[in-house]
């Protein structure tokens, strides 16, 4: 890191550290969290893959953001271009699908299959909905063991939109902690020539520390508070206000300000 | 010989009345009957489908308005060629016409299969397919507005209900449409009539076999392969019978479902 850029590069990590810390803490567990109910449901449908692809921009295009099997290290960060295939169909009806190979010669999911070496023969996919929007699709593809496969039944596409109700959720937190990443790493990268890897090492370093940990715990202690109604956070913010009035003379500076 | 419970106007008066369906439909192809299928497009180079999509448009925001254009896109999801194969498997005569509103990137789901629909009805198609649907309660007025139109140009509208447990439209508007739901009967003919459920239609909707873009073919399975089933069976009915209303029609499928459940040995309603 030159050192021209190091003073101003700590005082702005400084200003971003809660967005940055508190988004790398969150998303974390949740992507593991989501790959172990692939995994848990995948088993349960009998099913050797299992992967979540949600919207990438506005135009309908969709990514991989999740995936467990064989081939789960070559899908995740994939795009299928609006429209395209059947997940593109979920995305865009809303519908769940089953879709199997109707014939043992066919190419099933041509694109797919050619990035990542895998035959396809069959497909549960279902929508990832939210607060009655789409935000992604949950694909189960194919069966343990050998073909040829018993077909997906509509009671299995039943249990599939139960897990699906389940992963949305995870996948709208996801989402709402990459948004604050992504908007820290903007913020940051502004005018900067340095790259986030900069901001994740100075990250780390600083995670270790003790004042890192004591910020940490005092917000656990203010979110469980506020968690516990109106009025409590309503003194819990006067207590803080007037603690914050009470030590501004000897305060240079607070991560507050932002 | 089927017979069908249904009304006739006599003088400018409404009277009920009963007509005679004769078997001759059982043996059509649905020719000279117009289909409209709203969907994803029809790859119209598909084996089963070679000269049988009359015209394919596609659906396009202009000026922040959804305009349909002439369009060689085919079909880039699949759905709309399997809704298309399993028409033309029962009614391999009749004219299809793809009116692509999946797929196109920018569009609301909602807002381009309501284009879709008005431009069918518009362009008065007997039949339309429709295995889409909207849970967005802002849709569901501009949808019931859409159907009332289609009832009374004689667009017999058939819609796919939802795969999952909620409400969705029009599938669950009962006076002017046609609701069908997946069972996992195998034969097209031997469908179901369940008067006063929500979705009333069942049809074969579990591992449909079907036309799949680039000359293949799937097996399928949802409500959105009911659908079609349905479509189809009301395109043989139009050709030997080409004045029935929609109201004729959805009387003509009851009667025959009854026929279909007391041979079958179901409890009829």
């Amino acid at each position: 890191m030159p050192d021209q850029h190091e003073g101003e590069l700590a005082e702005k990590i400084q200003r971003l550290i809660e967005t940055i810390d508190i988004a790398n803490i969150l998303t974390e567990p949740l992507t593991k969290s989501i790959e172990e109910i692939l995994r848990v449901t995948a088993e349960d449908l009998g099913s050797n893959e299992a992967s979540v692809l949600v919207r990438d921009g506005d135009n309908g295009d969709l990514r991989f953001l999740s995936a467990v099997g064989q081939v789960a290290e070559r899908l995740v960060g994939v795009l299928i271009p609006a429209g395209k295939g059947i997940a593109g169909f979920v995305l865009s009806s809303g519908q769940p699908i089953a879709v199997a190979n109707a014939d043992a010669d066919a190419s099933f999911y041509r694109e797919v299959d050619k990035l990542t070496g895998y035959s396809t023969e069959m497909i549960l996919a279902t929508p990832l909905r939210h607060d009655g929007e789409v935000i992604g699709v949950l694909e189960y593809i194919n069966r343990a063991g050998d073909p040829p496969y018993k077909p997906f039944s509509p009671d299995e596409m039943d249990r599939a939109a139960r897990f699906a109700d389940a992963i949305a959720s995870l996948v709208r937190a996801y989402e709402s902690a990459k948004l604050f990443r992504d908007m820290g790493q903007k913020i940051v990268g502004e005018g900067s020539e340095f790259d986030i890897t900069e901001v994740r090492e100075w990250l780390s370093h600083y995670r270790g520390g003790a004042e890192h940990r004591e910020m940490m715990d005092l917000a656990v202690i203010v979110r469980e508070i506020a968690g516990r109604g109106e009025a409590e956070r309503s003194l819990c913010r006067s207590v803080l206000e007037a603690l914050l009035t009470y030590t501004s003379d000897t305060i240079n500076q607070t991560y507050l300000r932002y | 010989m089927t017979a069908v419970s249904g009304i006739e106007k006599v003088n400018g008066s409404t009277r009920a009345m009963y007509f005679q369906l004769d078997d001759s439909w059982r043996s059509a192809r649905g020719k000279g009957v117009s289909v409209a299928v709203i969907d994803s497009g029809i790859d119209i180079g598909h084996p089963d489908l070679a000269g049988k999509v009359v015209d394919s448009v596609e659906a396009r925001v202009d000026n922040k308005k959804v305009v349909f254009d002439p369009s060689d896109a085919g079909d880039s999801a699949g759905h709309g060629t399997a809704c298309a194969g399993i028409i033309s498997k029962i009614a391999p005569d009749s004219e299809l016409h793809s009116i692509k509103v999946l797929g196109a990137g920018g569009l609301g789901d909602g807002m381009a299969f309501l284009a879709g629909l008005e431009w069918a009805i518009k362009q008065k198609y007997r039949v339309i397919n429709l295995s889409l649907g909207t849970t967005k309660p802002q849709f569901f007025a501009p949808l019931h507005d859409l159907l009332d139109r289609a009832y009374q140009a004689g667009c017999i509208v058939v819609a796919a209900a939802n795969n999952l447990p909620q409400p969705s439209f029009p599938s669950v508007f009962s006076s002017s449409l046609i609701s069908v739901i997946k069972s996992e009967e195998k034969d097209p003919l031997n469908f179901g009539f369940h008067y006063g459920e929500v979705i009333e239609l069942t049809a074969p909707g579990v591992n449909i076999r079907t036309a799949w873009p680039g000359g293949d073919y799937r097996s399928l399975t949802g409500n959105s392969f009911a659908c079609p089933h349905i479509v189809g069976v009301i395109a043989l009915l139009l050709e030997k019978h080409p004045d029935l209303t929609p109201f004729h029609v959805k009387s003509a499928l009851h009667s025959i479902a009854m026929e279909n459940q007391n041979r079958n040995g179901e409890i009829v309603r």
